[in-house]
């Protein structure tokens, strides 16, 4: 639906400050029917790429191209994507009806869909009731879902969300998870950037991971998974006293209340597991580590070093 | 459609600026005005209906121009530094149709505070004895356009420099556009061909804000040639166009990050 293709953007400063190479020619494509997961630490130039896709600024070199399904001209592509900015922030003095009505309005709705869409999905999102109070009253959380509902509200074919999940307690980011899903199962493309990994390994079927303005990896997320190497467990026990030193720890911490947590790798995960059964301890929780942004930011190959 | 996408973003705009309740500063103004009217009207001798007109257009033309410059300022600025800016254009909308609607929505609230006031303004004056005659609605007219040709000077700069730098200029060219009509008088001016070819070409550049000032004429005039009041109408209307021209393409081409 969208081919970046070859795309560098460097920021000449004001005055003095060097030019800065946010982007140096990334190239991917988001295809149709997919949930593309876009990865990256901060400052990796997510945003950037997106605000570029967007026509919010313009790339120093490079193109971006879209599929003729989402239509001829900017007017018909507009009208097919749903864009939802990086902590966005609306206008505070408009109530949330005032703010949905506002946004289907120029998206080409006339008032009856657009009451009949709130009425729909703001349940969905728990927003409802808020929706005759001024947007300056609402809580990130309800900013985030009324911005969402917002950015569906014309049934776009394709949906991109910058950091959609941040700043979201966890109920919150597993609701908006779920719509997301929901979205994407009626026939929708999503592409969204986010620097969690585990967020984008639950739902997504590809990832596109940038590294310091360079286009680390392109594929599918268990790919990257195991190019990351790292599959720890961490097991939980209670008073689990001295571990003979045949088996080998990567890490022992002493918890209050006579817990301990350990770290082990997938070797020694049954040799451990076998000497805390045979001496009867109780075992509170074993689950596998799942790898952090750093874990696959210094893992991943065919890239250098950062910095 | 475009019109109306236009029409959709001046309606919530001016909601937006409606409710933030800054124009309930200016109804304070206009109690202020009420009050200062009549304790004038106490004190001074003579002439209390002129007090009331002079100080209700001096108060009308000094909140229009602030709301230019303030609310001007941050018309975009503010926009695109919360990102609400995305939400709009991330639509199908086209970019000079954003700054239009939020210009036309602006104006709106320009024109509540020019009813307003106005209204007020001649109500004391009537009530004191005074007279109200075209020139007054003249003059309430040129204040309406002055604080259009200010609005797009401050947004004009907005887009080129910060916040504070934009209305430091604006404030100097706004000076620099009433001191010009006395630079011209002075003799030594006068006799010198070249400066006087130098302050007509500024005209053409920079905006004479003096044109729009009839506030002096209204006080102690009752008309003035029609000729001289279309003249200045339609150089505030030309001069208005090319602003808004150049605030288009600006905005056209500018990088919203
Ligand atoms: N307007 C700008 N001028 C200069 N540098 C910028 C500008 N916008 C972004 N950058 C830089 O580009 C890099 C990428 O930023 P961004 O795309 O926001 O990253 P991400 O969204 O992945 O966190 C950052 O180092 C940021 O400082
Ligand atoms: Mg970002």
């Amino acid at each position: 639906m969208i081919h970046f293709r070859e795309i560098t953007k460097i920021f000449r400063s004001e005055l003095l400050g060097q030019p800065f190479t946010a982007l140096s020619n990334v190239s991917f494509e988001v295809p149709e029917g997919s949930m593309v997961g876009f990865l990256g630490a901060n400052g990796a130039g997510k945003t950037t790429s997106l605000k570029i896709i967007m026509d919010f600024i313009r790339p120093t070199s490079g193109n971006v191209e879209f599929s003729s399904a989402l239509g001829s001209n900017r007017q018909e592509i507009f009208r097919n994507i749903g864009f939802l900015p990086e902590r966005p922030y609306f206008y505070q003095n408009l109530t949330g009806h005032e703010f949905l009505s506002f946004m289907g309005k120029l998206t080409d709705l006339d008032t009856k869909t657009i009451e009949d869409r709130v009425r729909l999905w703001a349940p969905r999102f728990k927003i409802d009731h808020a929706l005759p109070r001024e947007l300056k009253t609402y809580s990130k959380g309800m900013l985030q879902r009324i911005g969402f509902l917002a950015t569906i509200l014309h049934e776009p074919k394709i949906i991109i969300l910058d950091e959609p999940l941040s700043g979201l307690d966890p109920i919150g980011r597993k609701e908006l998870k779920d719509v997301i899903v929901e979205v994407h199962k009626a026939g929708k493309t999503v592409f969204f950037s986010s620097h969690i990994v585990p967020d984008i390994e639950e739902i997504c079927d590809r990832v596109i991971f940038l590294k310091n303005g360079n286009l680390a990896y392109d594929g599918s997320v268990s790919a990257l998974m195991k190019q990351a190497k790292v599959q720890d467990f961490i097991m939980t026990v209670v008073a689990p006293g001295e571990i003979p030193s045949t088996i080998k720890l990567k890490e022992r911490l002493d918890l209050p209340e006579s817990l301990t947590r350990f770290t082990v790798t997938p070797e020694n995960k049954d040799v451990l597991l076998n000497h805390l059964v045979t001496n009867k301890k109780s075992i509170v929780s074993l689950e596998m580590m799942k790898p952090s942004l750093e874990e696959i930011f210094y893992n991943t190959r065919g890239t250098h070093d950062p910095q | 459609m475009t019109l109306n996408k236009t029409l959709t973003i001046s309606y919530y705009t001016f909601k937006e600026i409606w409710k933030s309740k800054i124009l309930l500063n200016v109804f304070f103004v206009g109690i202020g005005l009420m009050i200062v009217t009549y304790v004038a009207t106490e004190f001074t001798y003579g002439v209390p209906e002129r007090v009331a007109l002079d100080f209700g257009l001096g108060m009308l033309s000094l909140s229009s121009l602030a709301i230019s410059l303030f609310l001007g300022v941050g018309l975009l600025s503010k926009e695109i530094e919360s990102r609400t800016v995305y939400m709009v254009i991330a639509r199908p909308v086209p970019r000079y149709s954003f700054i239009l609607g939020k210009l036309i929505g602006l104006m709106g609230i320009q024109a509540v505070n020019v009813i307003i006031l106005s209204l007020m303004t001649m109500t004391a004056t009537k009530f004191l004895g005074g007279e109200i005659n075209g020139l007054i609605l003249w003059a309430i007219g040129f204040i309406f356009l002055e604080s259009l040709m200010l609005l797009l000077v401050v947004v004009l700069l907005s887009l080129l420099a910060n916040n504070i730098l934009s209305v430091l200029f604006s404030l100097v060219l706004l000076l620099l556009g009433h001191v010009i009509k006395d630079t011209q008088e002075i003799s030594f001016v006068k006799s010198n061909p070249l400066v006087v070819k130098i302050l007509e070409a500024y005209h053409f550049v920079l905006p004479a804000f003096y044109k729009l000032n009839l506030k002096d004429f209204v006080i102690y005039k009752n008309e003035l040639p029609l000729s001289y009041l279309a003249g200045n109408f339609t150089y505030a209307i030309l001069y208005s166009g090319f602003l808004l021209l150049v605030v288009v393409f600006l905005f056209q081409r500018k990088n919203l990050d």
